[in-house]
């Protein structure tokens, strides 16, 4: 048998050592122009500046992105062309809808603590603003013979105009967040979960407002520094995420009119609007990491994915997720010291919450005698979340990863315990535990 | 025939304008694809009764994706729904006994009548169904769950329990023309775990053609944890009589729920016999039931071939109708002997070979007419009501194994058989049952699948009428 080379199969810790976003910006705003691999490249970039890191220690990238550019769906392979980075530093792009940014971090982890690399960079991006419009499969069909080059006679152009009626039936689609299998759009859900869990409108718009002021006192305090790095887009620079509104209120939140049913509660005040931007974090191995004078932040105790039927609760999730990674690290939720949730829809959040705190749900769906807890307000999303910082799909993760690492580092708590939801009836959950 | 009234909007249409004094049949809601993790979503079902029960109705019904409107005059009723509520996201609802808030609609009622000792009791049924009978939305269904008579030891309690069967029946014709179906359920005393998925199938869309009817849920044959879905997974199984009619309708139910489904019919029926089997991904056997190898022929492909069976569709079946003084011989013989004599020969040798596996599932086709009696059905009728005998003494013999064994009898199902009945006779029999019209073969074949499943084994030695509550019948 041939010896093993570099590492293969040794076990080692997988640390956080930095984190790094580009502003979350609403979409079709400032990075109107800037498509997903151009904010890649910017997160990384500044990742790169601020960590001093030698580019020849770069073992590979693991990229996410849900809304991936179909003229190069490998995001991370070209952000190390962009870059310039060696050209040894291999990249692999995941999807895996919200939860992609953490499925990111966690191969990236995984593939650390299997000896496979030593640095890795992972994080993920979105630009909604440029998602691409599909042309229904029928006009495809029809234009592929000129398309390459198979059409020759005025003939077959006729034939190709002629596929094309009705004109109806060859427009563009209206790309929108909808279920494949079910067809519903993700707020209707958000919708069913709200009235079905009996969440109402104002605890909805409580919450929102919540994450509002919790947003904006971190960034007002600085506390976002860390992690979030100015870029120059397009049309000047960008410095600070743009959708927090620091002066809101649930009583200005309950004005607006709800978006998805007439008689409804969820609201674009107490839904994660649509987002651009990029998050990227640095992992190490921790001899790695220590060799190259980094001091790490956090390091991950365990991960867990799970999922439902989307067509029941679309979003429940990690109600089932975050459960299964606590067991892995053999937690409790009260021991968890932080707890940060992706806020898809409030009333997502509060759907699962109350799960949590239900003992017929922990008995009847995790098998267990006892609720898996309440979530205490003071220790949950300490700093906001999706709904007022924005939400960039394949971003979100990344985000979470690294401003709980980051507080993990400065507070000196032990342990954050994070839940995602993702489209599919997909949940992502993870202990982080500090270094 | 098809039937126009049911068919055909404009006759519909044409009957309701000129008011003309025939019922027209409301349209059955039908089951679209194989089973589900909730036959019930977002179903409105009301729950009511004062029995031992509440908690498991609580868990079945908002496991099935059911919001449960319970009957209690104080939220200590709801008690029991609260967990279950949570864990499915269906917070149970309180209404009133005795009075239906306006514009309130609901998809079924559930009552729990395990609790009920006297006759008086029995008035329970009248206070909390009663006002909620005209809200029943269409394809509506209503189950009755009560403890074995046969169970009680004083005879006034027998007397109660006996009376739900009478009430189910009675309502199950009042609620007909609906579209709607009652039936009553005897679940024996530490049998509740297997309440589920009868529940699950009375209340679905499966049981569309199911009325009137009583099920006893039993302990007698010994079962394991039964899949919700894809039900039939990694099973074989045998349908005789496969190339038409219940038996290719059976055939396709079975397949959709995941079992390798062997086509058995007559060497003449190759080409039919072939094309369900090739469609459904099954396989052929042409065997002729009345010959003297066929138990053995059988029991040996089966074993040779799959290495067992564990679904056993006795369907297929002939007439030979004469009256008894003018029948042949042959006549009688042909008819008793494939309805009846085959039927057993089979079913013998493939328990006595061990060709059956341990939880398998026998479903003999039985019949209404059989059962109750038809003129020139002589010899049919001792066949199919000898079916009837046979399941009920079999299934506590092959109970230890967990196997079940029970027998369907069809109503007026629209096949071949009765397009060739005369206009008249075929008008009056389809108009018979409760719902008015002939139930189709998927109807009879939904009722089989469900006797074939894992979760039905609290169902055993039972004669399920698929009869749409027809007049007739025992």
């Amino acid at each position: 048998m041939a010896k093993k080379k570099n590492g293969w199969g040794k076990k080692q810790r997988a640390v956080i050592v930095a984190g790094i976003r580009t502003p979350f910006v609403k979409a079709f705003g400032q990075f109107l122009k800037l498509d997903t691999i151009d904010l890649s490249d910017l997160a990384v970039k500044s990742l790169l500046e601020r960590t001093d890191l030698p580019h020849d220690e770069i073992d590979s990238i693991v990229w996410g992105g849900v809304i991936l550019p179909s003229f190069a769906p490998n995001i991370a392979r070209e952000i190390a062309l962009d870059l310039r980075l060696p050209a040894s530093v291999e990249g692999m792009t995941c999807t895996r809808a919200c939860a992609t940014g953490l499925q990111a971090v966690t191969l990236a982890a995984a593939a650390i603590e299997r000896g496979e690399a030593d640095v890795v960079i992972a994080g993920g991006s979105d630009s909604t603003s440029n998602a691409p419009l599909n042309l229904p499969q029928k006009a495809v069909h029809a234009l592929a013979p000129l398309a390459f080059g198979k059409a020759s006679t005025p003939g077959d152009y006729l034939g190709v105009l002629a596929q094309m009626m009705p004109i109806t039936d060859i427009l563009p689609q209206k790309p929108k967040i909808a279920e494949r299998t079910t067809g519903e759009v993700m707020g209707e859900s958000a919708e069913r979960m709200a009235k079905r869990n009996e969440i109402t409108r104002e605890a909805q718009d409580e919450f929102a407002a919540r994450s509002h002021h919790r947003a904006a006192e971190a960034i007002a305090s600085g506390r976002f520094d860390d992690e979030v790095a100015p870029v120059e887009a397009p049309g000047g620079w960008v410095y600070a995420d743009n959708i927090v509104r620091g002066d809101t209120s649930a009583e200005k939140l309950s004005k607006l009119r709800p978006v998805f049913a007439k008689d409804g509660t969820v609201t674009a005040g107490n839904a994660s609007p649509l987002t651009d931007g990029a998050a990227a974090v640095l992992l190490m191995s921790e001899e790695k990491a220590r060799a190259l004078g980094y001091k790490p932040l956090a390091a991950f105790r365990s991960w867990a994915y799970a999922a439902v039927d989307p067509a029941d609760q679309l979003l429940i999730g990690p109600a089932i997720a975050m459960p299964k990674a606590l067991d892995r690290a053999g937690m409790n939720l009260k021991d968890a010291s932080l707890v940060d949730m992706h806020e898809a829809f409030a009333a997502q959040v509060l759907s699962v919450t109350k799960a949590l705190a239900s003992k017929g749900f922990a008995e009847v769906r995790l098998g267990k005698s006892q609720a898996v807890g309440e979530v205490d307000e003071a220790t949950f999303n300490v700093h906001g979340g999706s709904l007022s910082i924005g939400h960039p799909f394949g971003a979100t993760g990344a985000r979470m990863v690294t401003t709980m690492a980051n507080e993990l580092a400065r507070t000196g708590k032990e342990t954050a315990l994070l839940g995602i939801c993702a489209a599919g009836g997909l949940g992502a959950a993870a202990v982080l535990e500090a270094v | 025939m098809s039937d126009l009234l049911l068919e055909n909007e404009n006759a519909r249409r044409l009957v309701k304008t000129l008011g003309l004094p025939i019922p027209v049949p409301e349209k059955l809601a039908r089951a679209k694809g194989p089973y589900e993790e909730r036959p019930l979503d977002d179903k409105k079902v009301l729950v009511c009764g004062v029995g031992a029960l509440q908690s498991v109705l609580a868990q079945i019904l908002t496991q099935a994706g059911a919001y449960p409107w319970v009957v209690g005059t104080s939220d200590e009723a709801l008690e029991p729904f609260v967990g279950p509520g949570e864990a499915w996201a269906r917070p149970p609802q309180r209404v009133e006994p005795g009075e239906a808030p306006e514009g309130q609609r609901i998809d079924a009622i559930v009552f729990d009548g395990t609790g009920l000792e006297t006759p008086e009791d029995l008035r329970q049924l009248y206070e909390f169904i009663g006002p909620w009978v005209r809200r029943l939305n269409r394809s509506g269904r209503i189950v009755v769950i009560g403890r074995p008579a046969a169970d009680a030891k004083k005879p006034v309690r027998a007397a109660t329990r006996a009376g739900l069967e009478g009430f189910t029946r009675s309502l199950a014709k009042e609620i007909g023309s609906n579209g709607s179906i009652a039936n009553s359920v005897f679940v024996q005393e530490g049998a509740e775990d297997r309440l589920g998925p009868v529940l699950r199938f009375l209340l679905s869309p499966r049981a569309a053609f199911i009325s009137c009817q009583p099920l006893h849920v039993t302990k007698l044959a010994k079962g394991d944890e039964a899949p919700e879905t894809h039900v039939l997974g990694g099973k074989v199984a045998l349908v005789t009589g496969a190339a038409r009619g219940i038996g290719e309708a059976t055939a396709e139910l079975l397949a959709a729920e995941g079992a390798h489904v062997v086509c058995l019919d007559r060497p003449a029926d190759d080409g039919p016999t072939s094309k369900v089997a090739q469609r459904i991904g099954g396989s052929t056997l042409l065997v002729d039931i009345t010959d003297v190898d066929a138990p053995e022929r059988i029991a040996g492909e089966l074993k040779e071939r799959f290495g067992g069976v564990d679904i056993v569709v006795h369907n297929a079946g002939v007439t030979r109708d004469k009256t008894l003084a003018r029948m042949k011989p042959e006549q009688w013989d042909m008819a008793v002997d494939i309805n009846l004599g085959a039927v057993i020969r089979i079913t013998d040798r493939l328990l006595a070979d061990d060709v059956l596996r341990p939880g398998g599932r026998v479903v003999c086709l039985s019949s209404v007419s059989g059962i109750a009696g038809n003129r020139g059905q002589t010899n049919y009728s001792a066949g199919k009501a000898g079916i009837v005998g046979f399941v009920r003494a079999l299934a506590p013999k092959v109970a230890k194994k967990g196997i079940t064994i029970n027998a369907i009898a069809p109503g007026f199902i629209e096949t071949r058989l009765t397009d060739a009945m005369p206009v008249a006779i075929r008008e009056v029999a389809r108009r018979m049952s409760a719902v008015g019209q002939g139930g189709k073969p998927e109807d009879v074949g939904q009722a089989i699948t469900f006797l074939s499943t894992p979760g039905a084994v609290g169902v055993t030695g039972e004669t399920l009428r698929v009869c749409g509550g027809a007049l007739v019948g025992a």
